[in-house]
């Protein structure tokens, strides 16, 4: 008589050694994936493109529901927001009338420096399939792949400003890495106090700023925008609001809002207006400008005397 | 006669796996679209570790290694993190559910907590720590305690949730 005991044992002890070979190949994957080989960039914009359909299939009634209960909270605050809207208009009317005036200025300027041209981009709007968040990744899936001219390392943007960069592209779709994921740094600049810096996400809402000159005095609040350095990202383009935290460090709150992304658009190509125009003949751009020398106090051999006066 | 058991069981194994792989898909997947309201845009919690710590534990009904790894490899495709992180934390969650160590706590609800509480930060610790290893930098922590303390939080709710329907079928059973 053969009891089946011993094969119950022997069936445990192979779904443990699976087991440990499945974590094993998962430990493969990862570093595959770090690798950021070609091959497995495929694999993951072929299963993408074969999921984004279920995907949003199943995240479509979620967001219908959490849309209506936003509306819903919304119009409890009706009167409340109705009286910030009307103050709103005001500040907008004056600040529109002050504008009209600059701008015209602004393009006398630029024809009197003879400034090159800003590009023109092209863009593509595609909408968001999957919602962003995670605690290790924060990335966004847009229905919109290399079947519209879309690849890696093209900047996205929303109506409030910057959202991220593209890292991965499929047929039908694409992969847009956040800023505030901890794999995003983007060059940025200090609108006001004039300093570059880098910003980077830390999977949580703010961006660090690092890479700041220790001779840099960001002000608390100042616009931050993208600085354009590398030639990657094009520059001007808004990234939120510097602030100051209790312990010195300066973060930037981006001004787009990740979780109510639904239409994102790509700058799919940034023609580069390199060459310099023919018999260009345009001023340097103003500098800043600097201290200028002190001549009191200096005699004819150009020693100073006014301490010596002085004392 | 055998031969048409044989395939029988593996016919019926096969269907209770992928009816297991849908089911869980459609939770990740919903568990992903949570983030769309407000009280979860921090992060959301996990409900796929609730539901196979509830499945393994309560129900009986134990996915297959297979079945964990593949869902995770999904859920890693759709949210584009490091491929093989949430495999990992599956097939671990799955292992500590398992183990023997927490047998003798499983009493009441209460424990069950404890136990999934153990079980779960055991699992997640390790991913955690496999993440930071991958990016170089440790992450903004409050996101992290956020989709911890929600996980804790919903564990007990859909726990008592089952028991309730429980209690209502064998209610109207008798």
């Amino acid at each position: 008589m053969v009891s089946g005991k011993p094969s119950q044992v022997k069936i445990l002890k192979g779904r443990k050694n699976f087991n440990l070979f499945l974590v094993f190949l998962c430990l493969t994957l990862v570093f595959l994936g770090k690798l950021d080989l070609v091959a497995v960039r495929n694999i993951k914009s072929f299963f993408s493109d074969f999921l984004a359909p279920v995907t949003y299939a199943f995240n479509k009634p979620v967001k219908e529901i959490a849309g209506v209960l936003e509306d819903v909270k919304s119009a409890s605050s009706l009167r409340d927001e109705n009286i910030r809207l009307k103050s709103e208009l005001r500040r907008i009317k004056v600040l529109n009338s002050k504008i009209a005036s600059q701008e015209l200025e602004l393009f006398e300027l630029r024809e009197l420096l003879k400034v090159l041209p800003k590009n023109k981009n092209n863009i593509v709007t595609g909408r968001a399939i999957t919602a962003p968040g995670g605690v290790f990744a924060n990335t966004v899936l847009i229905n919109a792949g290399k079947d519209y001219g879309i690849k890696i390392g093209q900047p996205a943007i929303s109506s409030y400003g910057f959202v991220g960069y593209v890292v991965n592209v499929g047929l039908k779709t694409s992969r847009v890495l956040l800023t505030i994921d901890i794999n995003s740094m983007i060059p940025i600049y200090l609108t006001e106090s004039n300093w570059p810096a880098v910003a980077q996400g830390q999977n949580g809402n703010l961006l660090i700023i690092k890479f700041l000159s220790s001779d840099a005095k960001p002000i608390d609040g100042e616009v931050v925008e993208t600085s354009g350095h590398g030639g990657r990202l094009p520059p001007g383009i808004n990234v939120g609001k510097l602030f100051k935290s209790f312990s010195g460090t300066y973060f930037v709150r981006p001004a787009v809002d990740f979780h109510r992304l639904t239409y994102i658009s790509i700058i799919t190509n940034q023609k580069k207006n390199i060459a310099v125009l023919d018999g260009f003949q345009g001023f340097a751009p103003l500098q800043k400008p600097k201290k200028p020398p002190v001549l009191k106090g200096l005699d004819s051999s150009g020693t100073r005397k006014i301490e010596r006066i002085e004392n | 006669m055998i031969k048409n058991y044989i395939i029988a069981h593996i016919l019926n194994g096969f269907s209770k796996n992928f009816i297991y792989l849908i089911f869980l898909f459609f939770l990740i997947n919903f568990e992903k679209s949570l983030s769309f309201f407000s009280l979860f845009k921090i992060a959301t919690p996990s409900l796929i570790s609730i539901i196979i710590y509830i499945f393994i534990k309560k129900l009986n009904l134990v996915p297959s290694y297979f079945i964990l790894f593949l869902l995770g490899f999904i859920n890693d495709v759709i949210i584009g993190s490091n491929l093989g992180t949430t495999p990992i934390f599956l097939l671990l969650l799955k292992f500590f559910s398992e183990g023997l160590l927490f047998d003798y706590v499983n009493k009441n609800d209460q424990q069950d907590w404890i136990s999934f509480t153990v079980t779960f930060l055991a699992s997640f610790c390790i991913v955690f720590f496999i993440n930071i290893l991958l990016n170089s930098s440790i992450p903004d922590l409050s996101p992290v305690f956020y989709y911890v303390g929600t996980t804790l939080i919903f564990f007990p709710i859909i726990n008592l949730s089952i028991n309730f329907i429980f209690f209502i079928k064998r209610l109207l059973k008798s």
